[in-house]
């Protein structure tokens, strides 16, 4: 082994390199290292070169084509001393080979995440490390974290490291990457943090063994217990404890061997090295070699005070026989050896369900076996009442969806719009009917919904020439655009001010009916109490005004309430509001949105919000109509609360553009060349001249 | 993963391909003129099953035969004998072999070394695990060099074979036993023993080994492996062929034999414990699985799928149980896994037994969510566990209320 330290393996400062990282793993894992501690200097991949992986918050990763590129274009003080490998199991000898030989001495480590490497490969890539001077963790490692530099290679800790590693003593060596997680959050409950989480990973040659890591353990300043979570296979615990017996320094271990329960069975266990090949290699014989070696019998949790008789100062360890023991055993060790707390124990290990409905079967089990449901803990509770409890909307999962669509599909003959074919709906639909289905994934259940809905569409063609958007439509004529640019122009001078006030109302109205009992948007003897609604929306946003104005910033206005044009009068309409208003009522159709507008623009003029009543713009009647198909979708969990949100503004863009291609095609027949440019002579500088 | 070939398949096509002296032999089925022939020739011969039991499994089933009736019954018997549980592919009978030394010798990847190393024992012929240690001689090999002839020697000589013209012999024997060991992708092979005549004759008379799956030249061995009568079981295979069919995301199971929990299991490890705890509180799981690795929601989905096909019926309880994930996508596993349930129940009706979930990792309580909706969708009972709680306690938990749910469901089915 080539480190001296564990710090040798990983520490602050550490520049780390990885293959393969456009990968679907490789790109997610490191994008969270690098929001963790930024140590990712670059990344290579055959074909990707030139690309880079952006990373929210964190310093984008550049991406090579081939490790040798990669050095030569670094200065030398960004060169890489770690390498994380990511490639394919028949490309890992290549890569490694491929950094080993090129990496100009600054290359310390690698680590080889990747599964399924073949035994032939593992040995020459140990070969290799032995002639390069370079360490090799692997193959199949998950990586290691330093927890008081903060950093990590790999996925330790997953996308939350700081919520399980915190800073402490206890170094965690495992053959199962995810046991390495596990075991730092139990080691919570028992006060201690973790110096260094390390995952040797479990295939049938482990290169980095234990009798090389457990010395640096032993070695460590940080370090003042080590944790094992050891599987059969290999005999690299009794060359370990060998090792450790020549040195001189010594602190305990605590140690969970699993796997005993497959030696009476033919089986293979989850990792591809966790199998009895030999004398010593089996789970029981390393039981009993860690039993003599401590010279304490395997921890009995009902029993404790005995441990602390039977261990000297200065014990070597403890076995436990279930996972849930190192809490309780940790704690013994810790008392026996004198060693302090890293901090206040968090709660202890319990069953503690987060949910809980057994239904009929609750009444025949006996009571142990209903549980009562425990708090939830942080930062998990916040999110089980935005995802679990929340009373509308459906939580979907996400996938990689480059090659894949709920919403359509094409089997070669048939295209398919949710299922439902485009030549079908062609001959029985309408196209507003369809667009509802594309966007909805289901058939609207009335037919007046998407009356409505072609009414909300018309309404939003257009308000005359000198809207943005249509000036947007005008502007790429004069410049002699094409069609689509023209139509790209209208879309692009649409945004949250102008046609994207209806996200905001539907989040407005989402807000204010998801604690009500509503249903059937469209029945009023079902309505809540619509007037205590507006009363309290009102004296909430007189409150939140009050409190900007003293506080000298910008309030958050109504959305969709009033309009530029429509605002002269002491109780103001906007014509296309009024236009869908009417044909509802006409139709006697009830629409409790469209009602709570109406009431709020009354409302806020009434409780002194407002001086006068303003018009509920045509966005409000074009948000109602859509929020009013949506809504029995998001209580039925059929889609989400954000496709609820984003509809509105939607519509306005399907319609909008529409009005924008209109625009477009009259000035482009009538207008003269660029005559939408403003005259130099009619710009005003408002800045001060410098030369 | 390892898979494992018998004697036979070296008889036939290794020992000639890699130049490694046999003994001659004939398969069942087989002309009774041509065993009378082949006795006749050889005096006496060994009629052997040719099936993969593990260790000395076989060795009671081998008998010695020089009489031609006497040996046509025995390919017979010995063909439809069930050895360790393993049903043989067919019989075959080898000649008789002299010997005045029996060596053993093994080529295997060594955990010690962490690179292939030969072991050399001139007390062969017999259970290698009865020799002692210090009857053994153990090297290590330069996986890129391999063994030459030298070093084999000086192993012999160190076993207890001087030099001399039989020891020269079995070491050109050995580095072909190399040749083969490295050229095929073998991860173990064992030929136990070499019988050896003073007047020179070298010949292997017995064989077992294994090949690494993941190496690249197993692929291309340049004959189809032979396929032995199995007693894994349609779920099994099923999941087999599967796993073997992408690396993205473990499809691991090993049937357990129970009849109860319904495990789907996550992470290599948190898998062991939890099988270990189910089985230490009487859970009776069906199989031990491990579908960690982050599986794409395809591959989650019909890995499902095949569990709840098969065994999903006869279960009292669903475990889906893990650790505190590093890198999979609890979301996306849970929305696959739903997804599966609800098809399952959509095409074969409602099958109301409890749900114990204990999971950590991304994308938790998104998956927690969607598991939720859907168990309330089909009337499933359920208790679900964070992180907070330790997977042995969950595990010790499931297997306590499997055991009540059976009870009420009158008994264990």
């Amino acid at each position: 082994m080539i480190a001296r330290s564990l710090s040798g393996l990983l520490k602050k400062g550490d520049r780390v390199a990885v293959s393969n990282i456009t990968g679907r793993e490789a790109s997610k894992v490191s994008t969270i290292s690098q929001q963790y501690c930024g140590n990712i200097v670059a990344g290579w991949a055959l074909g990707k070169a030139g690309s880079r992986i952006e990373v929210a918050g964190g310093k984008s990763i550049p991406v090579y084509g081939q490790f040798d590129e990669m050095i030569t274009q670094l200065p030398e003080k960004r060169r890489p001393t770690k390498v994380i490998v990511y490639s394919p199991p028949d490309a890992v000898y290549g890569d490694v080979k491929e950094a080993l030989e090129n990496h100009r001495g600054s290359v310390r480590t690698v680590f080889v995440i990747t599964e399924n490497v073949s035994i032939e490969v593992t040995s020459k890539l140990r070969r290799l490390a032995d002639t390069e001077g370079v360490d090799i963790l692997g193959c199949n490692t998950l990586g290691v974290i330093n927890v008081h530099d903060k950093v990590r290679v790999g996925a330790v800790g997953g996308d939350s490291p700081s919520e399980t590693f915190r800073k402490g003593s206890a170094c965690v060596i495992s053959n199962s990457g995810n046991m390495v997680n596990t075991i730092a959050s139990y080691l919570q409950s028992a006060g201690l943090g973790v110096s260094y989480g390390i995952s040797t990973g479990k295939d049938v040659n482990i290169l980095t063994p234990l009798k090389d890591l457990l010395p640096l353990a032993m070695r460590d300043k940080r370090t003042s217990m080590v944790v094992l979570y050891v599987e059969p296979g290999g005999v690299y615990e009794a060359e370990a404890i060998e090792a450790i017996q020549k040195a001189r320094t010594t602190k305990p271990i605590l140690v969970y061997v699993a796997g005993e329960f497959a030696e009476s069975m033919n089986i293979s266990l989850g990792h591809a090295g966790a199998v009895v090949d030999g004398v010593g290699s089996s789970a029981s014989a390393k039981k009993a070699l860690f039993d003599e070696y401590f010279e304490v019998p395997v921890f009995d949790a009902d029993d404790r005070r005995k441990y602390s008789k039977r261990m000297s100062s200065h014990p070597r360890g403890l076995r436990v026989n279930a996972l849930h023991d190192l809490v309780p055993a940790a704690t013994a060790l810790m008392a026996a050896a004198k060693i302090k707390r890293d901090f206040a124990p968090l709660r202890p290990l319990a069953l503690r369900p987060w949910f809980v409905e057994l239904g009929a079967l609750a009444e025949v089990l006996p009571r142990d076996l209903v549980p009562y449901v425990a708090d939830i803990p942080k930062p998990y509770g916040k999110l089980v009442k935005h995802y679990v409890t929340s009373s509308i909307g459906r939580v979907t999962s996400r996938q990689p969806m480059r090659d894949a669509s709920h919403a359509s599909s094409n089997d070669g003959a048939t295209p398919r719009v949710y299922g439902r074919s485009l030549t079908g709906l062609m001959k029985t639909s309408s196209f507003v009917e369809t667009v509802l289905l594309y966007w909805l994934g289901q058939p609207v259940k009335h037919a007046f919904e998407a009356r409505l809905f072609d009414m909300s569409l018309m309404a939003a063609l257009t308000n005359g020439p000198g809207t943005i958007s249509a000036q947007g439509a005008k502007l790429s004529a004069s410049a002699g655009n094409a069609p689509n640019t023209a139509m790209m122009a209208t879309l692009g001078s649409i945004g949250t001010v102008h046609g994207g006030n209806g996200a905001k109302a539907a989040r407005m109205l989402i807000k204010v009916f998801r604690d009500t009992d509503l249903v059937d948007p469209y029945d009023s003897s079902a309505a809540p109490d619509l007037d205590a609604l507006v009363s309290e929306f009102v004296k909430q946003f007189k409150e939140r005004k009050k409190i900007a104005k003293e506080a000298g910033v910008a309030y958050e206005k109504v959305p969709c309430l009033g309009h530029p044009v429509f605002n002269t009068e002491a109780v103001n309409y906007d014509p296309r509001e009024r236009v869908i208003d009417e044909v509802m009522r006409e139709e006697k159709l009830y629409n409790v949105f469209l009602d709570f507008y109406h009431r709020l623009a009354r409302g806020m003029m009434e409780q002194h919000a407002t001086s006068k009543v303003h018009a509920v713009n045509v966005d409000a009647a074009l948000t109602c109509v859509l929020m009013g198909i949506a809504w029995p979708l998001l209580v039925d969990k059929k889609i989400t609360v954000e496709r609820a949100i984003d509809l509105p503004f939607l519509a306005f863009a399907l319609g909008r553009v529409a009005g924008g291609a209109g625009e477009y095609l009259d000035h482009r027949d009538s207008g003269t060349a660029m005559d939408m440019r403003v005259p130099v002579n009619e710009c005003r500088f408002l800045g001060r001249d410098q030369d | 993963m390892s898979a494992q070939i018998g004697e036979l398949i070296f008889l036939e096509v290794l020992a000639a391909r890699f130049k490694i002296p046999t003994p001659d032999f004939v398969v069942e089925p087989v002309r009774q003129s041509d065993v009378k022939q082949k006795l006749a020739a050889w005096g006496s011969g060994i009629v052997k099953p040719d099936v993969l039991a593990g260790k000395r499994g076989k060795a009671g089933v081998v008998r010695e035969v020089s009489d031609c009736h006497k040996a046509m019954t025995l390919l017979k018997k010995v063909a439809a004998k069930v050895v360790s549980g393993q049903q043989p592919r067919t019989a075959y009978m080898v000649q008789t072999v002299p010997a005045d030394v029996e060596v053993f010798s093994a080529i295997t990847y060594n955990s010690r070394y962490l690179a292939p190393s030969l072991t050399v024992s001139t007390k062969g012929g017999v259970d290698i695990e009865s020799v002692s240690e210090a009857d053994k001689v153990t090297v290590p090999l330069n996986v890129f060099r391999g063994l030459n002839a030298y070093q084999a020697s000086q192993a012999l000589v160190k076993a207890g074979l001087p030099e001399g013209k039989l020891n020269s012999k079995l070491a050109l024997c050995l580095v072909k036993q190399w040749d083969m060991f490295s050229a095929t992708g073998m991860q173990s092979c064992e030929i136990n023993p070499w019988r050896v005549t003073r007047a020179g004759s070298v010949c292997a008379c017995d064989f077992k080994g294994t090949f690494d799956q993941n190496n690249i030249k197993f692929k291309d061995l340049g004959f189809e492996l032979p396929e032995y009568p199995t007693s894994v079981d349609a779920f099994e295979e099923e999941m087999n062929a599967w796993a073997a069919a992408s690396h993205q995301g473990q499809a691991h199971v090993a049937d357990l034999g129970g009849n109860t929990i319904l495990p789907m299991l996550f992470g290599g490890g948190a898998s062991t414990i939890a099988i270990e705890t189910l089985a230490q509180a009487g859970g009776d799981p069906m199989f031990l699985s491990d579908f960690g690795g982050n599986p794409p929601y395809e591959r989650m989905k019909k890995t499902a799928e095949i569990c709840l096909r098969h065994k999903f019926a006869d279960a009292s309880l669903l475990l889906i149980l893990g650790g505190k994930a590093n890198n999979t996508q609890i979301d996306i596993t849970f929305a696959a896994i739903a997804d599966a349930l609800q098809e399952w129940v959509d095409e074969h009706g409602p099958h109301p037994i409890p749900v114990v979930i204990g999971r950590g990792g991304p994308g938790l309580v998104q998956g927690f969510a969607v598991m939720k909706k859907t168990l309330e969708n089909l009337g499933m009972p359920y208790v679900f566990f964070g992180p907070d709680t330790p997977i042995t306690l969950v595990a010790a938990y499931a297997a306590r209320l499997a055991k009540q749910c059976a009870k009420a469901n009158g008994g264990a089915k």
